[in-house]
């Protein structure tokens, strides 16, 4: 009698383990062990670039404090200038510009974030360095953004323009914790020969707050906050200068992602190449449909996707920059929309083209 | 004995109330007595006391002041947090998923309408407390009146009016520079802004001093119209009242203008901006919402207030504390997730699995619980438990593909298994039995196949859920998950096992000598390094297990207090009654002692609740960061960091406040103190 039970029930328990197994085999869910080793193959045999179109969405790493270059707004959605990048990318890629996935990162996270493959690629006014070009395990695409570390005093004591880092002997300075920010007028003033009261604070926020109420005689950190704070929070009763005219630090500000990924690298690079070489032959959104009719040059035509042989080598669509330009814009358009309106200008900084003395220069398409 | 609304009365006090109660004094003699050391005698008393009261007072009013000054202050933009909303609460949810949020709550509010309902009613709120109470609000607001600073001038271009240092007005040219009225130019140090003068100060604010009056008014009627004894024994409602109360506040979205702060983007231009129309009602757009929330809310608490009594409610609890358990998982995972079933999947897949594994365990349940089945039962438990194990091994080397749900079915189905020898019997035993089965596995297949569902909520972001949603949801999902493992951790440091009680007490102590953010840290930056390649910890579960881990070493600490106040003679008399250690355990030691650690209990939850803005740091985006970090950024409020952090203390110190009323009134019904 029990004998048979136990034989029943040992069918039963076999039944289970059938139909378990049968299951098995498709395994698409539970997103642990198990359906691990797909992802696995596309990041290590694969370039990011098949991971991206298979996935059909750009994870794309921002800051979402950074006023002008990535802003959060109040239906979550990213402005700014490295956001739109983050859409020209997707753009070229996939097509579609929002098809983007913002993944707003801290400092402290960003490069995990980039490791663990959280992100494809970090648009987060990250400066290129030595060291996170080579120990981090970083690369660097050209540089979107050239910033450099200034000063900003108030008027009333004194400073203008015209000021330089001599100038502020025995002043009180003042700046955020953990950035290459506070090294650098250290190492100024040594240079100088000054002696400074340097001072620092956990985020910029307290800096400007200390700044305004007199506890700081002098705030430094990148150009680009600097010129946002002074056209959003410079009193009525008082006058802030930016200074010196050359910045104190160099920060080349653009693209970056994991190494030793040369198709993806190329895709993000010409991204930002194309907006250049449009904006440098005044293909912007508006006219760019005439300009894909009617090529203005040759080097536009195959730009634009006439031929389209130059993409498609990349393992991308031949309209991809035409798609770019269209759906985000060349250089000029991305620049104007976020940085001008907060009094950043392009005329005589590194940031204009080329032709006109500035540092914004691609290599040609063809 | 008959028995009238008096003696009623008297038996209810005389039962609950174990001091005796002072008869209330007339204000004045109070003040004099307990704030100006009347009644000493010694002058010196009269003098400490007296001090003492008008350091502090004048403290206090500063500190009142202040707070004041910045909240109502015109330089204070409030508007940050007002268009802000959205973000703070809720992140990037898509407004055309809101319904999903609504849909929620309604079934909180449910859960919480009929539960207040079924709440064992205490005395109310006296009529003394209630006077107290208005005369409280009504000094703070006429003191507010007074105390706050006049306000600024404002221009008509909206910027405040300016001065020089000594006094002499300025404006601004076509230009905008500062200049005085003739014109000549203005200096650029010493300015002040313009106050207006202060009893234009005072008579502006006349409805508020109108509003103090009335309060100060209601509580002088209550405290002279009656008697000092029926001040003392005529209770209004608590709930009720608080109903009434939460009422009264979503009526005012009806016929009061709170002003319409909006952001959006224009679908077509794509041209996004900010909103401020003080002329249209942003209630248009909650107040049927929330009025639909209200009478949920209603008709949940009188449905409960009709159950309470009948016979079927202790089953009816049961339910409502199942309601409470799956709620967050319901919410979370199948409403506010949106999954996106691909039914054809589930038809091939899930359904079969479920079935398989509801009719072949419910079948296996009946068998097992067989009477005279004898040893077989626990070998078969047994084997059941050894195939759970070596589909985890399996998968550990990768030998066959299995789902990850057939690997946890085994194992739910291998440990109910093993209780089977508790429920041999009659059908009417062995049926509970198959019950548990069909409901627990049922439950968890419908779970697995929902969380395993992508999500259909298009958020511009990586996670769904954001702000003040995730705050809540990390607290909810730790609570839920560390009291149990905290009650069994307790249950094994106490235990007469020397290798549990070891363990426990190596995970208690590592646990608690190690600070909350660096398990933070821990979970979020090195745990996913140490995984295999290609699989990942997501960032809100990392953070989850860290707090349950937490959380849980705590907990067992509060237990374990508990657990030794529940006296020997309690251990002994069980034994003498022949009950297991499981029966003990179950019904004599952890009811009681769960009873005593209710206070540290709430207060470990608050302290978790509060905790999760550490999540800030961790790069969670949490409620903290959306005020500390996103919204200072945005070009509009460049550095605005106050208004919003305030803000977030406040809907903090709700929240908190509530937990703690609650943890009250849950020791007043269970007695704790009293018995």
């Amino acid at each position: 009698m029990q004998k048979h039970l136990l034989l029943r029930l040992l069918a039963v328990l076999l039944g289970f383990t059938l139909v378990a197994s049968a299951c098995g085999d498709d395994d698409s869910d539970s997103g642990e062990a198990a359906d691990s080793e797909d992802v696995v193959e596309t990041t290590q045999d694969g370039s990011v670039l098949a991971a991206v179109v298979a996935r059909g969405e750009l994870n794309c790493g921002v800051s979402g404090a950074g006023v002008g270059f990535s802003v959060t707004q109040p239906d979550g959605s990213q402005v700014g200038f490295d956001a739109d990048y983050c859409r020209a990318t997707a753009a070229a890629i996939l097509g579609d510009a929002d098809a983007v996935n913002f993944v707003p990162l801290t400092a402290a996270e960003r490069f995990t974030a980039v490791q663990t493959g959280q992100v494809d690629v970090l648009f987060r006014n990250t400066t290129w360095t030595q060291s996170r070009d080579t120990d981090v395990g970083m690369d660097f695409g050209p540089t979107t953004y050239f910033d450099g570390q200034q000063l900003m005093g108030r008027a009333s004591d004194g400073f203008s323009g015209a000021s330089g880092v001599a100038n502020i002997d025995g002043a009180v300075v003042c700046t955020n914790a953990g950035t290459t920010t506070e090294k650098n007028i250290a190492d100024a003033a040594d240079a100088e020969g000054i002696s400074i009261d340097l001072q620092t604070f956990e985020d910029f926020n307290q800096v400007t707050d200390a700044f305004i109420n007199g506890a700081c005689d002098i705030i430094t950190t990148d150009g680009s906050a600097l010129v946002g704070r002074k056209a959003e929070q410079q009193p009525a009763d008082q006058e802030w200068a930016i200074f010196p005219a050359t910045p104190i630090s160099k920060e080349p500000l653009g693209p970056t992602y994991g190494q030793n990924d040369s198709a993806f690298a190329d895709a993000v690079n010409w991204t930002v190449y194309a907006t250049m070489i449009a904006d440098e032959n005044g293909i912007n959104e508006g006219n760019v449909d005439d300009a894909a009719a009617n090529p203005p040059t040759a080097e536009i035509g195959r730009l634009l996707g006439g031929e389209g042989e130059l993409q498609s080598a990349m393992g991308l669509s031949a309209d991809a920059f035409y798609q770019v330009i269209s759906q985000v814009g060349n250089y000029s358009d991305i620049f104007d929309r976020h940085l001008t309106p907060l009094g950043i200008t392009r005329e005589g900084s590194a940031n204009a083209q080329w032709t006109d003395g500035g540092l914004i220069y691609a290599p040609p398409a063809r | 004995m008959e028995s009238t609304p008096l003696d009623t009365q008297t038996t209810v006090e005389s039962d609950v109330a174990t001091r005796p109660e002072e008869a209330s004094l007339p204000p004045l003699e109070w003040m004099q007595r307990n704030l100006f050391g009347g009644g000493q005698g010694s002058v010196g008393a009269v003098a400490r006391s007296t001090s003492l009261t008008v350091v502090f007072t004048l403290l206090g009013l500063f500190a009142y002041q202040q707070l004041l000054n910045f909240i109502f202050s015109e330089e204070t933009n409030w508007n940050s947090v007002r268009v802000n909303l959205r973000l703070l609460f809720t992140q990037a949810y898509p407004e055309s998923d809101y319904h999903r949020i609504w849909v929620s709550l309604g079934l909180v509010l449910v859960l919480s309408g009929v539960g207040l309902g079924l709440m064992k009613v205490g005395r109310g709120i006296s009529m003394k407390k209630i006077a107290t109470w208005c005369v409280g609000w009504g000094v703070l607001v006429v003191l507010g009146v007074f105390l706050r600073q006049p306000s600024v001038l404002v221009g008509d271009d909206g910027t405040p009016l300016l001065a020089d240092a000594d006094g002499v007005a300025l404006a601004r040219d076509g230009l905008g520079a500062l200049v005085y009225l003739d014109g000549s130019p203005a200096p650029s140090q010493g300015l002040s802004v313009v106050r207006e003068s202060y009893g234009d100060a005072i008579s502006s604010r006349s409805g508020w001093l109108l509003i103090g009056l009335v309060l100060i008014g209601i509580a002088a009627a209550i405290w002279f119209g009656f008697g000092d004894k029926r001040r003392r024994s005529t209770f209004l409602p608590a709930i009720p009242l608080s109903i009434a109360g939460i009422g009264a506040l979503i009526s005012t979205t009806w016929w009061y203008n709170w002003g319409n702060y909006t952001f959006s983007t224009d679908e077509e231009t794509g041209v996004s901006g900010f909103n401020f129309e003080p002329s249209v009602k942003v209630a248009e757009t909650t107040r049927n919402p929330w009025t639909i929330m209200f009478v949920v809310l209603v008709v949940a608490y009188v449905l409960g207030r009709r159950l309470r009594g009948r016979a079927f409610e202790q089953h009816f609890r049961g339910l409502l504390i199942l309601g409470w358990f799956l709620a967050p998982f319901v919410t979370f995972f199948a409403i506010l997730r949106g999954p996106e079933f691909d039914w054809a999947y589930v038809a091939a897949v899930d359904l079969p699995l479920w079935l398989a594994f509801g009719i072949g365990g419910a079948a296996l349940m009946w068998a097992l619980t067989k009477p005279g089945i004898g040893e077989v039962g626990r070998v078969l438990a047994v084997l059941v438990l050894a195939i759970a194990a070596f589909t985890w091994i399996a998968a550990f080397f990768g030998w066959f593909g299995m789902l990850q749900k057939v690997r946890l079915s085994f194992l739910l189905l291998g440990l109910t298994a093993l209780l089977a020898p508790n429920f041999i019997g009659e059908a009417r035993q062995r049926l509970t039995l198959v019950y548990v089965w069909t409901g627990t596995i049922t439950i968890f297949h419908v779970m697995a196949t929902i969380i395993n569902t992508p999500s259909s909520i298009e958020v511009p972001t990586e996670d769904f859920a954001g702000g003040f949603m995730v705050s809540i949801y990390v607290t909810v999902f730790t609570l839920l998950f560390s009291f149990p493992l905290g009650v069994l951790l307790a249950l094994a440091r106490t235990s007469r096992l020397p290798i549990f009680r070891l363990l426990a007490t190596v995970y208690i102590e590592a646990f608690r000598g190690v600070p909350l953010i660096t398990m933070l840290f821990f979970f979020t930056v090195f745990v996913n390094l140490f995984l295999p390649e290609g699989m990942e910890l997501a960032l809100l579960a990392a953070v989850t297990i860290a707090f349950v881990l937490f959380s849980a070493a705590y907990l067992a600490e509060n237990v374990r207090g508990g657990l030794q106040a529940v006296r020997r003679g309690q251990y002994e008399a069980s034994d003498a009654l022949g009950l297991t250690t499981v029966q003990r355990t179950g019904f004599i030691v952890l009811p009681q002692g769960l009873r005593v650690s209710i206070p540290p209990l709430v207060g470990q939850a608050i302290a978790t609740y509060k905790e999760t803005s550490l999540l800030a740091i961790v790069g969670v985006f949490d409620f903290l960061r959306m005020a500390r970090d996103i919204i200072p950024n945005q070009p509009e409020f460049l550095g605005e960091r106050k208004p919003a952090l305030l803000f977030i203390c406040v809907i903090y110190f709700v929240g908190a406040y509530a937990m703690s009323k609650y943890s009250q009134r849950l020791e007043k019904n269970l007695g704790v103190g009293e018995r």
